[in-house]
């Protein structure tokens, strides 16, 4: 589950990112098929809007130094966004218990599968950390963070008593000793 | 509060292991059939025409009364093995029949028509010696019971002493015989060896000595073998060594005549002991004047004596068998003659004229694989046209009664050898004519002499019969569903037997001590074959092998039976197949020295025949088969094999190792010496056990690792010395290849009988404590330690390290017959003990309550062990009796079987009944409950397949709509 932060912060770049092709200061619409197709799609019969008016209203580009903080915070939000979770993983842990049941167990599994997933699509979360100075540093403390996760759940697991550590864990696979000799007999008849 | 917490985690424990069968269930995987031994005495109830029952005390000291229409069991009480229960006479009297039990101890008399007992009685101590119900004036209202030293009559009422006397010169004279026939006597006759004969007649009012005569009979050693009491009061002998038939009136006993068998004709064959048999209708009135007397073999006659003389009525040669039956006024003879080899004829004659009676023919064909007929039991009655009618009950060798009516049809048999079962063995049934066809298809030899096309065609035409016998199956599930269940008639015969898809249903091979051999179906219980082995002595020892399977298709099954002579110590082999029955063609090596045990190995000949070793009494070892390939592989492993034998009499164990020229060598022995203590039993363990699991699992979940030694021995030994201060039994684990002593406890004041139980790593006894006057159970278990030293080989001559050695004690609160051990195929299942009790109850009691681990004080690890904190007593639920009301009465053994099913073991209990089950140790993990409810998990299958499909096209509708909207 990631943090409301986080994501935000993520799409906020993303549509930043993605309109910064078509970013135009004006523009002037000539062709009247292309009006009308305009028309057509607003469904706004034919009132013709004056030159330059754009329905959309054009955001305002200019960079500010304020941004640029955001943007490194933002940043250092994603970062920083596994280890935070690693508190509330910790209560989790503790309010669940050692025993085996469905709920721990779909408790420990999500414990596990996350940081995974993150780790998994570490590419992504690289792309998104792009625009930040500190992008290394970042990456790393995701890194550990996540990692930490990791091992927080692979603890719950040892705790739990699922991972196959012990010598008990394989005696099931200890094959019966082959006998090497024969015998046999019994009283006297 | 501690206690709380115990007492809940009990429960919990418990809860899981409860097992009992449900009511529906009852039947349905279990049989039990009841037996009566072998039949001393046959009274065939006659006090009304239309009775059905016969009453029958055996050998066994069971009475019974069996239902003539269909020779199932009335009732039956079962009285103590060995002398104490011992039947010696039987008295019927209208509804009454008196026994005399356990040499005279006891005198009893039951109803029979419900078989409850009227009365008992426990008479003066005295060895019994006779018995004859005393009647006056044509009823019959007193017994007389006569022992070593004194004679007594009863009243048949209430059991009552009426008078009671002592015999005269009781040291010198042997009394032997009583007799009375409702002139108010009742007459003693005792004899002198050699001497003369006394006769001693006391009335019956009061026991007042009315006669006391003796009269010279040197040649007379034993009455009740040589004479009988005919007609008036004539006490009748026949003698072989003068050739003659003595008469003597015991109303006048003036003396004894004697009439030479040669005056009348007569001779007794060569070494034959002639027989006398009188026939006394109604113990009120006097015996017939005819009787019967037995010159040879097969050679009788029937005599009438008449004012001294004797006549003969009719000479009946060839005649196997006679017997006197009266039905109303008429009494007759029926006589068996051979006819040809498999079938004998029964005659009617009349007992006063010895004429033929018409119409009264009746064949009795001998079967082949039974012994010859021994007794006639026969049983007359009035037809309504005033003609004498009979059924016979023919008695054999091999303890079976045939129940037979005119003109032939046997009513019913009852193999009465099943009541003593000495080993037995269950043998998987051989796979369906398809099944096997499909395997020849692939075997061996077919490959290599047929090319690709017919291979093809082979298989087609094999896949073509399997479709047809499946479209079969199905089309007899369809006509079975429709009729009702209890129609449904499920015939077993060798032709269609196979084995069922879970390997349930198997052969049970039982050996009795007859000698009879049985193939019981173990899923009925109906016989499939028998077969009786003659010539066997008494006191034979039985060891039953399974030399070959089902498995090795074409190859029959085989098995061999080892029948030594205990006197003579010689030994003869019976190989058969155990599926039909028949006597297989290979040979059997004929055994010229004494044996002294047998071997089977786990190697095989080239046709997958185990070998069997014999070990003679020059401790030389034969093989059977004993073909060039089984010699050169014996030659080859004979470094690997060992054998121990052990002489209890000489309290020796020893152990000997094969040498390549099948000769032995000793490697070992121990002595226990017999003044003070002698073996008692030694336990292996069974070759097809499985140890699934090679260690436990702690609480901290380390592993504890088993020894589990193939050739481990227990040895149980009890002291000679039974005071109960100073008797102790010794319990001895001993390696048998190498004869290294692994443990050695003492159990001190505690006595036999010891009952063992030897598997996995542990060793359970049972014995009975003298101190504590309890029996108790006692558990040994052998780890290895933390570490195993040879995962991968077990060899006896490399184990440095003793085993850790567990023993723990509990109460049992009773008594115990015989004990075994549940074995499933893989021995994934957990383990049972299953222990017969005398009350014929058979416990199945988790081997997880007889566990030394099981903890004093309950700690976190032990929790996570599952250990049950200790208790020192053993308690017996109800619910976990296999048998709920089936009572198996004198368990004697236990016969426990894999299934192809991991959960099931199958259970065979005999004694005098014989009980087959089967168990589900950790319930049945592996099949769906009887009461599965396919009904509705189908159709909640298809309403779901249903509804998806039906709004996956809902779905599908609706977005088309949207896209068009």
């Amino acid at each position: 589950m990631a943090s409301p932060g986080g994501q935000g912060g993520a799409g906020a770049l993303s549509t930043r990112g993605g309109s910064g092709v078509r970013r135009m200061k004006w523009t002037l619409e000539l062709s009247l098929g292309n009006t009308r197709s305009r028309d057509r799609q607003s469904g706004q019969g034919d009132v013709v809007y004056p030159i330059g008016y754009s329905e959309k209203p054009v955001p305002d580009t200019s960079i500010q130094e304020t941004d640029k903080n955001l943007v490194e915070k933002r940043c250092w939000d994603v970062a920083l966004g596994p280890l935070k979770q690693i508190p509330m993983n910790l209560f989790i842990m503790y309010m669940s218990g050692n025993t085996i049941s469905i709920f721990p167990i779909m408790m420990v599994c999500m414990m596990a599968w996350r940081p995974i997933q993150a780790l998994m699509s570490m590419s992504a979360t690289f792309k998104l950390l792009e625009s930040s100075s500190q992008q290394w540093l970042q990456g790393l403390v995701y890194l550990i963070g996540n990692l930490l996760g990791a091992a927080l759940a692979i603890y719950k697991c040892q705790s739990m008593g699922l991972l196959p550590t012990h010598s008990s864990d394989w005696l099931a696979f200890i094959e019966p000793p082959q006998r090497m000799e024969i015998m046999g007999g019994g009283m006297v008849l | 509060m501690g206690k709380l917490i115990l007492l809940l985690l009990n429960l919990i424990v418990l809860y899981n292991i409860v097992a009992a069968v449900f009511e529906d269930q009852v039947g349905k995987f279990d049989w039990r059939q009841q037996y009566v031994g072998k039949v001393r005495f046959s009274h065939f109830d006659t006090h009304m025409q239309s009775s059905k029952k016969v009453l029958l005390a055996t050998e066994s000291n069971v009475f019974a009364a069996i239902n003539t229409r269909t020779g199932d069991l009335f009732w039956r009480h079962v009285d103590k093995t060995g002398p104490e229960g011992n039947i010696d006479a039987v008295l019927h009297h209208g509804q009454d029949a008196v026994l005399v039990v356990g040499n005279g101890r006891v005198l009893r008399s039951w109803d029979i028509s419900v078989g409850g007992l009227n009365w008992e009685i426990v008479l003066d101590s005295g060895s019994f010696r006779s018995a004859c119900l005393v009647g006056q004036q044509g009823t019959v209202k007193h017994a007389a019971v006569l022992k070593k030293s004194v004679i007594s009559l009863h009243y048949l009422s209430n059991g009552h002493q009426k008078w009671v006397e002592n015999l005269p010169e009781s040291e010198t004279v042997n009394y032997q015989a009583v007799h009375s026939d409702g002139n108010g006597q009742v007459y003693a006759l005792g004899v002198v060896s050699h001497s003369h004969i006394a006769v001693v007649a006391y009335s019956a009012e009061d026991g007042e000595i009315i006669k006391q005569v003796s009269v010279e009979a040197p040649w007379l050693s034993n009455i009740p073998a040589s004479c009988a009491v005919v007609g008036q009061g004539m006490l009748t002998c026949v003698d072989s060594t003068t050739m003659s038939i003595y008469t003597l009136d015991l109303y006048q006993q003036l003396q004894m005549i004697q009439i030479p068998l040669q005056s009348l004709g007569l001779e007794v064959d060569p070494g034959f002991q002639p027989h006398l048999v009188s026939h006394q209708p109604h113990p009120a009135r006097q015996p017939l004047s005819e009787f019967l007397l037995q010159l040879g073999p097969d050679h009788h006659l029937l005599l009438q004596l008449n004012n001294g003389q004797i006549v003969i009525l009719r000479d009946f040669k060839p005649a196997l068998l006679v017997s006197f039956a009266t039905t109303g006024e008429k009494t007759v003879a029926a006589v068996m003659s051979p006819k040809n080899k498999t079938a004998c004829g029964i005659n009617l004659f009349s007992a006063e004229s010895g004429r033929r009676l018409l119409d009264t023919t009746l064949i009795f064909t001998v079967d082949p694989n039974a012994g010859k007929p021994e007794r006639l039991h026969v049983q007359a009655f009035l037809k309504k046209d005033d003609s004498v009618g009979y059924r016979v009950m023919v008695q054999s060798e091999d303890h079976a009664l045939t129940f037979i009516q005119q003109p032939g049809r046997v009513m019913w048999t009852r193999e009465e050898a099943l009541s003593d079962v000495v080993t037995m063995e269950m043998v998987d049934l051989p796979l369906t004519g398809t099944q096997a066809e499909l395997e020849g298809e692939f075997g061996k030899k077919a490959a290599i002499q047929d090319g690709l096309m017919s291979m093809v065609l082979k298989r087609l035409s094999s896949q073509l019969i399997m479709l047809q016998t499946w479209v079969a199956h199905l089309w007899k599930l369809f006509y079975d569903a429709r009729k009702p269940r209890s129609q449904v008639k499920n015939d077993v015969s060798i032709e269609n037997l196979s084995r069922d898809e879970f390997n349930l249903q198997k052969m049970m091979v039982m050996v009795t001590s007859s000698g009879k051999l049985f193939g019981i179906d173990s899923k009925t219980g109906s016989i499939l074959w028998k077969h009786y082995l003659d010539n066997i002595p008494s006191n034979a020892a039985f060891n039953l092998m399974v030399q070959r399977t089902t498995a090795h298709f074409p190859h029959p099954p085989q098995c061999t039976l080892l029948i030594k002579d205990k006197d003579s110590g010689l030994a003869a082999l019976h190989v058969f197949n155990p599926i039909f029955g028949r006597k297989s063609q290979v040979a059997p090596p004929a055994l010229s020295q004494p044996i002294l045990q047998s071997l089977l190995l786990p190697l095989m000949d080239q046709d997958y025949a185990k070998v069997l070793l014999l070990v003679d009494d020059q401790y030389k070892v034969s093989a059977f088969p004993s073909t060039k390939n089984v010699l050169q592989q014996l030659q080859e492993t004979a470094a690997s094999i060992f054998f121990y034998l052990v002489d209890s009499s000489q309290g020796r164990l020893s152990g000997y190792r094969l040498r390549t020229d099948l000769s032995t060598e000793q490697v070992w022995e121990v002595v226990i010496p017999v003044e003070v203590q002698n073996i008692v039993s030694v336990k292996g363990k069974r070759p097809n056990e499985h140890v699934h699991s090679q260690g436990r699992v702690m609480g901290d979940r380390s592993v504890l690792y088993k020894y589990l030694n193939p050739s481990l021995l227990a040895v149980v030994t009890e002291s000679t010395d039974l005071h109960q201060e100073r008797s102790f039994i010794g319990i001895l684990l001993i390696d048998g290849v190498t004869g290294r002593i692994i443990h050695e406890a003492v159990q001190r004041k505690a006595r036999g009988p010891v009952h063992v139980v030897h598997s996995e790593n542990w060793v359970v006894y049972e014995y009975w404590s003298t101190k504590s006057r309890r029996n108790e159970f006692s558990v040994i278990e052998l780890y290895e330690g933390m570490e195993l030293y040879n995962s991968t080989v077990f060899s006896s001559l490399d184990r440095p390290h003793a085993p850790q050695v567990l023993q723990q004690s509990y109460i049992f609160p009773s008594s115990i017959s015989t004990m075994e051990a549940t074995l499933t195929e893989k021995g994934i299942t957990s383990r049972h003990l299953l222990i017969g009790l005398p009350s014929g109850g058979i416990l199945s009691l988790p081997k997880m309550f007889l566990d030394p681990r099981r903890p004093e004080i309950v700690s976190e690890q032990s929790r996570e062990e599952n250990l049950i904190p200790y208790a020192p007593e053993l308690i017996i639920r109800t619910e976990w009796f296999i048998n709920y009301n089936q009572t198996v009465s004198r368990v004697r053994g236990i016969y426990t079987a894999p299934s192809g099913l991991e959960s099931t073991c199958l259970v065979v209990a005999y004694g005098l009944d014989i009980y087959q089950t089967r168990v589900y140790p950790s319930k049945q993990f592996d099949v769906l409950k009887d009461d599965y409810d396919y009904m509705l998990i189908s159709s909640v299958l298809f309403a779901l397949f249903f509804a998806t499909m039906i709004s996956k096209r809902l779905a599908e509708v609706k977005l088309l709509n949207r896209a068009w909207r």
